[in-house]
């Protein structure tokens, strides 16, 4: 008996799937890489719309009589009359390691010929962010190799730290830099076989650059070796605005999933400026109401949303983290302008980047006035708070000082002593680019100045001296270095260590 | 903007004003375009394109178009046409095309939803899921 009404059931099943039902609607008009459709009663908020000849649409205004829609595809193929079809499906891009080491766009679709991309997990581009119950404060830190920031605004793993900067004040070589230390870090572990370091893998998104740009930073990447642990997600300025604006979304997916499997990922992206010009293309071009700037009315929402994505999750949820670096361009150092104010407040603190400095050959060129880290010193480890405690406030002593001591050439010795302590530490805090430097010999670079070991050298020949030091260390004293490297803190055997260090390196008069 | 949201919102009043039991009355929407007509309030020839347009898409709504690759023995499409009046009410009006390109089977289209049974419609699925 039973037999029978399986076998009954089984053929309702396939009677059922004989017809489908669906929900169409018809294109009325198209153009700007818009469609506006009639129809469509059942479609959803941002669901995907399938045109004829396999182009996909995204529902962006659901209106009175009809539903505005994005194209993700040739907007060419469709023309007025054609049909489109809910599908009851996000939009989604492929996550998971297999995306590690490729350049891809915004579906997730290779653009770096080397084939298919193996994933069977998808994550769709718009997703809430975690909430309260899911989150911890930052505890683990983002170890850039750019020693300006390590010491004096460092980055948490979770944290959002924007960098804002005029064009070609080299934000994009901060980003770089911290994707090549971070394959470095993430390569000596896999190499020492150290089960407790968490590696970082990186996450590029270009948004409307330019596509010889995003081709250096490229083989930059190759070059060092660090495409292993990176995922370039690129929506070139050739790209449609829908492509660009839906980038950094995807991103922030590729980068859930490393977040959701208990692994730490770091997003960069490139920059927010152009994601908010070609947000506003396509809100212009869907006639929604425009504000301020001619931007939309959720241009806050579109970069809280992205932003807020980034997060480290407590233990019980896996221990994850996504950190994000978003880049801001400002024009002519003006960072009252509509878009810079907004992400400023969105974001965790900011590192600032001067023109001017970077022009004086102070390079990375980041203002120390103007920049802040919001939480990122709780994540600092011990042996840098000890190194770096102060400088920051020296620093901007040194800067008021040095505009003040223009004026006047009779200083008291106390003056003197913190400008020329200033001068070095300027000079001690230029870097070249694609060079980061491991956290150990930061210490020791930072130890030698706190101690004065630095102040007898000239100005001009500190970098000579720190160079000279730094290989000193890596080639004679790499045990000290590793000491350091696993305590993580200075104790008194460790500094009578350094102390003997630099008086058996001092006394080789490295620069005469 | 604001002569198109007063002209969008008197022409939904219109389309409102045009309905006796849910259903579209020929009578009151000709005494609405005439009154319309007779007041000629501004932007009356808007407001009329605008609530010809909701007028259009309503009775699209209240539409069934079957398409069939032959053309159906009048008893099915009369069963056809009774069994759709019942699910979407007495008013649904009918259409029946031939349409070869579909190869088989029956797509029924009212509004927007569609039921499709067609032999191409199964094919294109088939192709999707290899």
């Amino acid at each position: 008996m039973s037999s029978i009404l399986e076998e009954i059931e089984t053929k309702i099943a396939g009677l059922k799937t004989s017809t489908t039902k669906s929900n169409i609607g018809t294109v009325r008009e198209t153009g700007d890489g818009v469609a506006r459709i009639e129809g469509l009663s059942d479609v959803m908020l941002n669901e995907m719309i399938e045109f004829p000849g396999g182009v996909f649409g995204l529902a962006l205004n659901l209106e009175e009589t009809e539903v505005g829609a994005i194209l993700l595809g040739d907007a060419t193929k469709i023309s007025e009359g054609d049909e489109a079809k809910t599908t009851g499906r996000l939009l989604s891009v492929p996550v998971g390691k297999g995306l590690l080491g490729r350049v891809v766009n915004t579906l997730g679709e290779p653009l770096d010929g080397k084939g298919e991309i193996k994933s069977e997990t998808f994550y769709p581009l718009e997703k809430i962010a975690p909430g309260v119950i899911k989150r911890r404060s930052v505890s683990q830190p983002v170890q850039t190799g750019i020693m300006a920031i390590d010491a004096m605004i460092p980055i948490g793993r979770g944290q959002r730290e924007l960098i804002i900067g005029d064009r070609a004040t080299g934000k994009t070589t901060i980003c770089v830099d911290t994707i090549i230390s971070q394959a470095r870090l993430n390569k000596a572990a896999e190499d020492s076989r150290d089960k407790d370091y968490r590696p970082l893998y990186c996450i590029y998104v270009a948004i409307g650059q330019k596509n010889s740009n995003v081709a250096r930073v490229l083989a930059v990447l190759e070059k060092e070796d660090a495409m292993r642990y990176t995922t370039i997600v690129s929506a070139p300025a050739s790209e449609s605005a829908t492509n660009q604006y839906l980038a950094p979304f995807a991103g922030a997916a590729m980068g859930e999933w490393f977040m959701d499997n208990g692994m730490d990922a770091l997003i960069i992206y490139d920059d927010l400026s152009k994601h908010a010009v070609a947000y506003r293309q396509v809100s212009l071009v869907l006639k929604r109401p425009s504000g301020r700037e001619a931007y939309p009315g959720d241009v806050f929402y579109l970069h809280s949303r992205l932003l807020e994505r980034s997060a480290r999750v407590s233990d019980e949820y896996g221990g994850g983290s996504v950190t994000a670096l978003p880049i801001i361009e400002t024009q002519a150092g003006d960072v009252s302008a509509y878009i810079p104010t907004n992400v400023i407040s969105i974001t965790d603190g900011q590192i600032y980047l001067e023109t001017d400095l970077f022009y004086q050959g102070v390079r990375p060129a980041i203002s120390v006035g103007l920049s802040v880290s919001r939480v990122g010193s709780a994540a600092q480890i011990k042996a840098i708070k000890q190194v770096a405690g102060k400088v920051k406030l020296d620093l901007a002593q040194f800067r008021e000082l040095a505009a003040f001591a223009q004026f006047g050439s009779d200083l008291d010795a106390a003056t003197k002593a913190r400008l020329d302590r200033g001068q070095r530490i300027v000079e001690l805090f230029k870097q070249t680019q694609y060079n980061p430097l491991p956290i150990e010999l930061q210490v020791a670079v930072m130890w030698a100045m706190q101690n004065g070991f630095i102040d007898p050298v000239p100005v001009e020949r500190v970098k000579e001296f720190q160079n000279k030091l730094q290989d000193f260390l890596e080639t004679r004293k790499e045990s000290l270095l590793a000491s350091i490297r696993q305590k993580k803190q200075l104790d008194a055997e460790l500094e009578a260590n350094l102390k003997a260090t630099l008086e058996e390196f001092s006394a080789t008069k490295p620069v005469g | 903007m604001q002569v198109k949201k007063e002209v969008r919102k008197i022409a939904r009043e219109m389309l409102r004003a045009s309905f006796t039991d849910a259903q579209l009355d020929r009578g009151r929407i000709t005494s609405v375009v005439d009154s319309i007509l007779a007041k000629k309030p501004r932007n009356y020839l808007k407001i009329l394109e605008y609530y010809k347009r909701l007028l259009r898409l309503e009775a699209e709504k209240r539409h069934a178009r079957i398409e069939t690759t032959t053309a159906l023995e009048p008893q099915i499409a009369s069963q056809i046409s009774l069994n759709l009046a019942r699910r979407y009410g007495t008013d649904l009006t009918t259409e029946f095309v031939v349409n070869p390109a579909l190869l088989g089977g029956m797509r029924i289209r009212v509004g927007s939803d569609v039921w499709d049974s067609s032999v191409r419609n199964r094919l294109e699925r088939l192709q999707q899921q290899l």
